[in-house]
């Protein structure tokens, strides 16, 4: 199987089946990365078409000194900041269910996405980032333009303030 | 705990769960872990959690995810490329959207033309400039604002309110309309444009004054000018001071004072002297205000279409990139056109008054001689010049002339030489 960084220099040589083939292979997690991240389902779609449009656009500047895996999630956090700011500037950020109406059942994402939207954003987007996106803390860091230590020291707080979250949810759950 | 007594930190252990160690220090890790209970503990807590965030699925994508990307990749045959402008619904829409503009320009150019009655005057809206405190610019910015005539009588008080709860109404009618709706930008369009179109309350008349004088007291000049610029509520926009020896000084300055304290300041200013030279100007750029402004809202509507367009999600890449590079290049206009507007309105706003100053020359009595000292030691200094000049002097007379004076000292001795025996040898024989 060729590598993305092969199919995206075959892509800049004139080949268009071999984006084709990358938009398969990330089709899903691009959008998975927007869909998590944002309420709206359309608006996930529209960002990851954005993101892979922005990649055609920039094909030219693309150099294989970057992995393409850190070169896409870093166009589409852009992408998504872009859109977070839009949104506040428009007013319509639409706020997760407060804490009292959380999801308690472990048996739905619900469950999770409450408690992780009590984290600070930065450690939640490290733990997100390894944990959906499965980047390795060489591409977070890469991608966050943050030192590696920092990735590591925040993926661990993150890890164990969810932990202590879900716990709580989770006696919260049983007592109600 | 110590590193002695604890080898591993617990932010050690999520390289080692999330498999980012080499082998030797996982195998380290794993030593430790199956003595240490609570790092155990840790990294079972750690996988239970991301079983638990594994529980957390999106759906996929849409089928059609990739339609509008790929639209972009298809390249088009020629005859539909030479043709495709007559059913591309974005064709038509560019055409009509020029068209419009085009129609909006003739008909604030005809509004222009015709002169303003009275009543327009009363009844419309009227346009002012607040001025507040920024950083951009020489310390001013202004920001227009169109505000209803309330201090113009209670029953055109009423008519103002009443124009502005139709404009609301009107906005509330457009908002309810789906997003991609043409009619409603249109109207929009039509609104800015009337807004717009208004030609200013008065006259815009730049104002330019020069004056030049001579003083006596060249300080108090100076520092009365600043003065003046302060009470005035202007600003300094250049100063210039020059002052060299056996001549009096000289003052340049721009002082940009707001236009209806223009005489005040000049009357001022003239106190400083007497004056010598005066001029004043003016040019009148209320056509090329309200020309500039039309332009500018039209191009504000432009935007605005564009930018509703480019909201449409058109299902060709080609299309979104010649969208996005008009929108580029109107902003670019509105943002020029934005700066000459300002730039005649602070004009307008702000005369300038370039105000020149010379000192009037008085000769001065030359201070007392200084000490003997100094007098001997100068004498010496001079001395030793004087030596060292003559040397040089005599250095360079022998050789600029010695060569020629050897050369005609070799010809003639000979000679003499010759004669004096021919003259002995004669005297001898007599």
């Amino acid at each position: 199987m060729k590598s993305d960084e092969q199919l995206m220099l075959e892509y800049q040589g004139g080949s268009k089946p071999a984006f084709a083939e990358l938009f398969e292979r990330y089709r899903s997690p691009v959008y998975g990365f927007f869909r998590r991240r944002l309420n709206n389902a359309a608006r996930a779609e529209e960002l990851a078409q954005e993101t892979f449009i922005v990649i055609l656009r920039g094909s030219e500047q693309y150099e294989p000194t970057a992995r393409f895996r850190t070169y896409m999630y870093a166009i589409a956090l852009k992408q998504l900041w872009t859109e977070r700011r839009k949104e506040v500037r428009e007013h319509r950020l639409v706020k997760l269910p407060q804490e009292d109406k959380f999801e308690t059942d472990p048996a739905t994402g619900l469950w999770i996405r409450g408690a992780l939207e009590q984290l600070d954003p930065d450690y939640r987007e490290v733990l997100m980032l390894r944990e959906y996106e499965q980047l390795s803390y060489d591409e977070i860091a890469e991608v966050l333009a943050v030192p590696i230590n920092t990735v590591r020291s925040r993926l661990s707080r993150a890890r164990g303030e969810l932990k202590a979250l879900l716990e709580s949810q989770s006696a919260k759950g049983v007592s109600q | 705990m110590s590193r002695k007594e604890h080898p591993v930190w617990e932010e050690e252990l999520m390289p080692y769960v999330d498999g980012q160690l080499d082998a030797e220090a996982a195998s380290n890790i794993e030593e430790h872990l199956e003595e240490c209970q609570q790092c155990s503990k840790r990294v079972a807590d750690t996988r239970r959690l991301s079983q638990q965030m594994a529980t957390w699925q999106v759906e996929d994508p849409s089928e059609n995810m990739g339609a509008r990307v790929f639209g972009s990749a298809a390249p088009k045959d020629r005859s539909s490329r030479r043709w495709g402008w007559f059913t591309n619904r974005q064709s038509w829409m560019y055409g009509v959207a020029g068209a419009t503009a085009a129609l909006a320009l003739i008909a604030a150019g005809i509004s222009l033309l015709r002169p303003p009655t009275r009543d327009e005057g009363t009844s419309s809206a009227t346009m002012s400039w607040a001025k507040t405190t920024d950083n951009s610019g020489p310390g001013v910015a202004y920001h227009y604002e169109v505000q209803a005539p309330s201090q113009q009588g209670q029953g055109q008080g009423q008519q103002g309110s009443l124009g502005r709860q139709q404009t609301e109404q009107a906005k509330q009618q457009r908002q309810q309309r789906p997003p991609g709706d043409l009619a409603a930008l249109f109207e929009f369009e039509q609104d800015q444009n009337l807004n717009a179109a208004r030609p200013p309350a008065g006259p815009m008349v730049i104002r330019t004054a020069n004056l030049r004088i001579l003083t006596k007291e060249f300080d108090s000049a100076r520092a009365r000018i600043q003065a003046i610029v302060q009470q005035a509520q202007g600003y300094l926009d250049q100063m210039t001071v020059r002052g060299e020896t056996g001549l009096g000084r000289y003052l340049s300055a721009t002082l940009r004072l707001p236009s209806d304290r223009l005489d005040s300041g000049l009357t001022e200013l003239r106190k400083l002297g007497k004056v010598l030279e005066e001029s004043q100007g003016s040019s009148d750029v209320t056509s090329q205000y309200v020309d500039l402004q039309a332009r500018l809202n039209n191009a504000r509507s432009t935007e605005q279409r564009l930018l509703a367009l480019q909201r449409e999600r058109t299902d060709k890449l080609i299309d979104v990139v010649s969208v996005e590079r008009e929108i580029s290049r109107v902003r670019e206009e509105i943002e020029r056109m934005e700066a000459q507007r300002k730039d005649v309105f602070s004009k307008t706003q702000y005369a300038t008054i370039i105000v020149e100053v010379s000192e009037e020359y008085r000769a001065e009595i030359q201070p007392s001689a200084p000490a003997s000292g100094t007098q001997l030691r100068n004498a010496l200094i001079d001395g030793y010049h004087g030596a060292l000049g003559s040397v040089l002097a005599l250095a360079m007379l022998i050789l600029r002339y010695g060569p020629a004076l050897l050369l005609w000292l070799a010809v003639l001795l000979p000679v003499a030489f010759l004669i004096r025996r021919r003259l002995r040898s004669l005297i001898r024989a007599n």
